[in-house]
């Protein structure tokens, strides 16, 4: 029978998955977004092979599965003497493949600005720079905080992947539990839950977030 | 003073300009009047080097527009009003004027906003400080815009086709703070189509056809059946703009 009061036992193996979920999402979306921001300003330079370069680069990370990519890091790469243990690996290949998709939505926001507004700003003598940080960028992040809030809810998502690398993550505690309990229905209705609340809750940031950023488009 | 001499800009195969020759002394008033796609905004977007001349020369105040060093002076010096407006929407109105007075013009931050204020009373919008330009109605976003170009202190402004997009009464309104900046002496190179308000604040009038310049007159001249309106051309312009 259902008997979610078996799982009361197991809430501290459930909570320290939880925090290692949760600090992998919060060093993953903070790197993804520096990369990403990064490879967006390359994928409208003015020069070339910037411009080559940043394309590749999210071409490649978007093409390949996530699975493959961690069994390639934390797998492949001692091969080759380079050894990182779990949780930076996940935090690592987690930050360079979301940035790929960071990367478009930063450049779209960049790209539906009004070119007159970016005119204006130089015509008033404002340097490179200067537009990008006081101009360009402001209004782009601003317009892409939503579709970047989803790109960040699948980030998290992903990171039960990192189970696969024995990462103590909250899907691999669970996997634990379920098998020790022998009650994978309460144990991943558990998960589900653990997942919901970190999803609404950066759900809840992004939307709050999104209001302040965006008060100046409300007419 | 600005210095145009044998202006040419292409984009690819279109040639917009073909040779202009025109010299703009401080204190003018200069409206360049001219059909849709005689070159008019062209030639305004290329003295502060939005557009890159193809050949031909200009000079502000000494500064070649052709060198990179001399085009952040020159766009010091040269501010512009625009058409769409072009206000910065993620900045308070007040922020919008200060932004390049402390960028550019490395003012201190207080001061700048200060200036901002005082600008922003002399249109009469004083309690739009801290609004977005979202919030405001087209007419109040140029006078914003002017304020925006005015905390420059530009010894040019330029203005393209600033009343093109508000209706008749916003117009006005714009036109009013246009005519009073006029009076108070600074220099204004007006690309319009209000045949009207060019000839109340021009000291001289320039016709563009076609990429060239048809006539450079006072607006006296312009305006007389002798002068300006001699040319069947600019009088078939005038008849069509309204003006007989």
């Amino acid at each position: 029978m259902l008997d979610p009061a078996v799982m009361m036992e197991y809430m501290p193996a459930f909570w320290d998955g939880f925090i290692v979920t949760a600090e992998v999402s919060i060093l993953s979306i903070i790197g993804s977004f520096i990369i990403g921001l990064l490879i967006a300003l390359l994928r409208i330079s003015e020069n070339k092979v910037c411009r080559f370069a940043a394309l590749f680069y999210v071409d490649i990370f978007r093409n390949i599965p996530f699975l493959v990519l961690i069994f390639f890091a934390y797998y492949g790469l001692p091969e080759v003497g380079i050894y990182i243990d779990a949780f930076w690996t996940g935090c690592f290949t987690l930050s360079i493949a979301v940035a790929a998709y960071v990367a478009e939505t930063i450049r779209a926001g960049i790209q539906n600005i009004d070119k007159g507004i970016i005119e204006a700003a130089k015509s008033f003598g404002f340097k490179r720079v200067q537009i990008y940080t006081k101009i360009i960028l402001p209004i782009a992040i601003t317009s892409s905080i939503r579709p970047l809030g989803s790109v960040f809810i699948n980030l998290i998502l992903t990171t039960s992947i990192l189970s696969a690398i024995t990462l103590g993550e909250l899907t691999s505690a669970s996997k634990i539990i379920a098998s020790t309990t022998f009650r994978p229905f309460e144990v991943y209705m558990f998960l589900v839950i653990f997942y919901g609340v970190l999803t609404f809750a950066l759900s809840a940031v992004i939307a709050g977030w999104h209001k302040y950023l965006n008060r100046y488009n409300e007419a | 003073m600005i210095e145009i001499h044998d202006l040419h800009k292409d984009f690819g195969d279109l040639k917009v300009l073909k040779g202009v020759d025109l010299k703009i002394k401080p204190g003018e008033v200069v409206s360049i009047l001219g059909g849709s796609g005689s070159g008019k905004s062209t030639l305004i977007r290329c003295i502060n080097g939005l557009e890159k001349i193809t050949s031909g020369s200009i000079f502000v105040d000494d500064f070649d527009v052709r060198n990179k060093k001399d085009l952040m002076e020159i766009r010091k010096r040269c501010s512009t009003v625009f058409q769409q407006f072009d206000l910065y929407p993620h900045l308070s109105v007040l922020d919008n004027i200060a932004l390049a007075p402390i960028n550019v013009l490395k003012q201190n931050k207080k001061d700048a906003k200060i200036k901002a204020m005082e600008l922003l009373r002399s249109v009469e919008l004083e309690e739009k400080a801290s609004v977005y330009p979202a919030q405001l109605s087209g007419g109040q976003k140029q006078r914003i815009g002017i304020c925006r170009a005015l905390a420059m202190e530009p010894n040019y402004l330029l203005l393209d086709e600033v009343t093109s997009s508000l209706d008749p009464e916003m117009t006005a309104e714009v036109l009013v703070i246009l005519k009073k900046l006029a009076k108070e002496g600074i220099t204004m190179i007006s690309v319009t189509h209000e045949i009207g308000f060019a000839q109340e604040i021009s000291d001289r009038i320039v016709f563009l056809d076609e990429g060239k310049i048809l006539q450079n007159l006072s607006k006296d001249e312009f305006f007389s059946d002798e002068g300006g309106k001699s040319d069947p051309r600019i009088a078939k312009f005038l008849s069509k703009m309204g003006n007989q």
